[in-house]
């Protein structure tokens, strides 16, 4: 089957991501494929290029796991409209608010919300991770 | 196409979330979904008469969920224990239609995508 994924919960204040990411793990090991993920709200800051993840607990650390999932195809999207108010910008919104930085992460890209409705209708299934 | 719930819960101005949701509501429209929402919980204050969100540098959600129809968007339910329980005042402007328990409970089990987002 072909999922799409949204979050909605931020890095290490909501746990969100971590199942979510379990539980694409599990679907590829299973057959299944995921169309796209789609990161909403408070998920926005997982796009954020500057992490630096909790030194004190275990296998918390997302990046290489983002990275996997965008090698075997999978698209990181995040909300354009929740990520630039929260400062999650790309080159292009850079340069259109002319802004200091970019700050998205490289595994990422910014995404209408169109895109979270296109991904459920070309896919068999759909499930979010709540904050 | 598919048949789309989005759930609303929390309140209106403490968040952006119920904006948040019901623009992607909109959006789902615009796909030519056949969109529902649900208004429970604190979210029943998005219906209250007399809103003014100017005051607090937003959208005032009332005059929002009023225009949904020109967005292809005709049903809006709401809980109506949270609505009768909290006492709100519904916007005479607002086509909502309160649901019990039991028909909420159809109406989910009736849709293809449930959009809640909230824990």
């Amino acid at each position: 089957m072909k999922y799409a994924v949204a979050i909605h919960g931020a890095p290490y204040s909501s746990q969100a991501a971590e199942h979510a990411v379990e539980f694409m793990e599990a679907l590829f090991a299973s057959g299944h494929t995921v169309e796209r993920v789609f990161f909403f709200h408070e998920g926005a800051y997982h796009g954020l290029n500057g992490q630096v993840p909790p030194q004190t607990q275990h296998n918390t650390d997302l990046r290489p796991r983002w990275a996997a999932l965008k090698n075997q195809g999978v698209e990181l999207g995040i909300c354009i409209s929740s990520g630039i108010k929260r400062g999650v910008i790309d080159a292009s919104e850079q340069q259109r608010y002319e802004l200091p930085s970019l700050t998205l992460a490289n595994d990422f890209q910014l995404v209408g919300l169109g895109q979270l409705i296109a991904a459920i209708e070309a896919s068999d299934r759909y499930i979010e991770f709540p904050a | 196409m598919k048949r789309y719930l989005f759930i609303i819960s929390r309140a209106p101005y403490g968040s952006n979330h119920a904006f948040e949701q019901l623009e992607a509501a909109m959006v789902a429209a615009a796909f030519d979904g056949e969109v529902h929402i649900l208004l429970r919980d604190e979210a029943v204050w998005c219906l209250q008469v007399e809103q003014n969100g100017a005051a607090v540098a937003q959208k005032t959600l009332s005059k929002v969920l009023s225009a949904l129809p020109s967005f292809e968007i005709e049903q809006l339910h709401a809980c109506e224990r949270s609505v009768t329980s909290r006492g709100v005042g519904v916007s005479p402007e607002i086509s909502v239609g309160l649901l019990n328990l039991t028909q909420q409970t159809q109406l989910i089990g009736e849709s293809d995508i449930v959009i809640g987002g909230q824990s």
